[in-house]
């Protein structure tokens, strides 16, 4: 098995066995990454799809300075702040279709399945980079180092905006919460 | 005051980079609002780490793969495209330069002649290959059926 280093030696030399390697390596990470900024399942794919052509695309430019993953973290971000640039669609809490009043539902189950969509909800009313924040810091293994370094902020910055953003969720949850 | 102190450290507390110590601590203990909002930030923390993982769908890879060759595909194309348009602009060009320097070096009745001759060498051929012409044509159109099939496949393969 290649490391990243030989992988995108490998791709640059039109090797693409190599690529479909990279792919198959970065595909849940880059899936899960956009799968918890964009709500719909499909549209996630075509940003997944597009984020791996990018990579197709720029590996020739590709200094190897950074780690690949912090490169792809990268084009993840700009592919997800590119996409979300567009208006989004309305999101409300109090969906229509959902119970409101959760004490009345006996079974705790779904009392969990209902908060997990309304935290979803709030998620999808964050601006664009935080919810990005909270995709990539609730992601296994995504430190914020390489958040700061992926991003091109500082690290203080990365931890005051990620503590923002979870600012904002509370308030978005308030009664959910207590 | 000491409120707004506390609840700015209240993210980080939940998330465990902070310990709470000395005022804070204190305050915690104290304050029903802040501790409230210490126990909704763990609670949005371990909601946040309990969020599902999703994993990308089977067909990602290859799916993934046919858009990268369909996309080098057309480009190509478009390269080939370009470099049979500038040969054909070099030709045209290398033609029309042929064509001005005849006319100004008086060499037209010369090359009139030579059209002459050309033209019967050319009609002698033609009635030479004229029983064969459908036996090319034939052919032709089986290779521009071929690789029209072919062209047509690489276009629309999604897989």
């Amino acid at each position: 098995m290649k490391n990243d280093r030989e992988l995108v030696d490998a791709c640059r030399r039109g090797d693409e066995g190599a690529f479909q390697e990279l792919i198959d390596r970065y595909k849940d990470l880059v899936f899960a990454l956009i799968a918890r900024t964009v709500q719909d399942r499909s549209r996630a794919e075509d940003l997944a799809q597009d984020v791996f052509l990018r990579i197709h695309r720029g590996l020739p430019y590709f200094r190897g300075e950074a780690r690949l993953s912090t490169w792809i973290y990268r084009i993840v971000a700009n592919v997800c702040v590119h996409d979300q640039a567009r208006p989004p669609a309305p999101a409300s809490l109090d969906d229509a279709r959902t119970p409101r009043d959760a004490s009345s539902v006996s079974d705790r189950r779904f009392g969990d399945l209902e908060l997990r969509d309304r935290l979803e909800k709030a998620i999808a009313r964050l601006p664009a980079n935080y919810r990005l924040l909270i995709a990539a810091h609730y992601l296994r293994g995504v430190q914020y180092e390489e958040l700061a370094e992926a991003l091109q902020l500082p690290m203080g910055t990365v931890k005051t905006q990620l503590h923002r953003a979870k600012q904002q969720l509370r308030r978005l949850l308030e009664t959910e919460l207590r | 005051m000491f409120c707004d102190e506390a609840l700015d450290a209240v993210e980080a507390i939940a998330a465990g980079e902070l310990t709470p110590e000395g005022r804070i601590a204190a305050h915690l203990a104290t304050c029903p609002n802040c501790a409230a909002a210490l126990a909704s930030a763990r609670r949005l923390d371990e909601m946040l780490q309990a969020r599902p993982v999703q994993k990308a769908p089977p067909q990602f890879t290859s799916r993934t793969m046919a858009v990268v060759r369909r996309r080098r595909w057309r480009s190509e194309q478009f390269l080939d495209l370009s470099f049979n348009l500038a040969l054909g602009l070099v030709a045209l060009a290398v033609v029309a330069g042929v064509w001005v320097f005849i006319h100004r070096s008086g060499l037209v009745s010369v090359s009139n002649d030579a059209v002459n001759v050309l033209s019967a060498s050319f009609v002698s051929l033609a009635h030479r290959v004229a029983p064969s012409v459908p036996l090319y044509a034939g052919a032709t159109a089986l290779v521009a059926t071929a690789l029209g099939v072919w062209w047509w496949a690489e276009r629309d393969a999604t897989l």
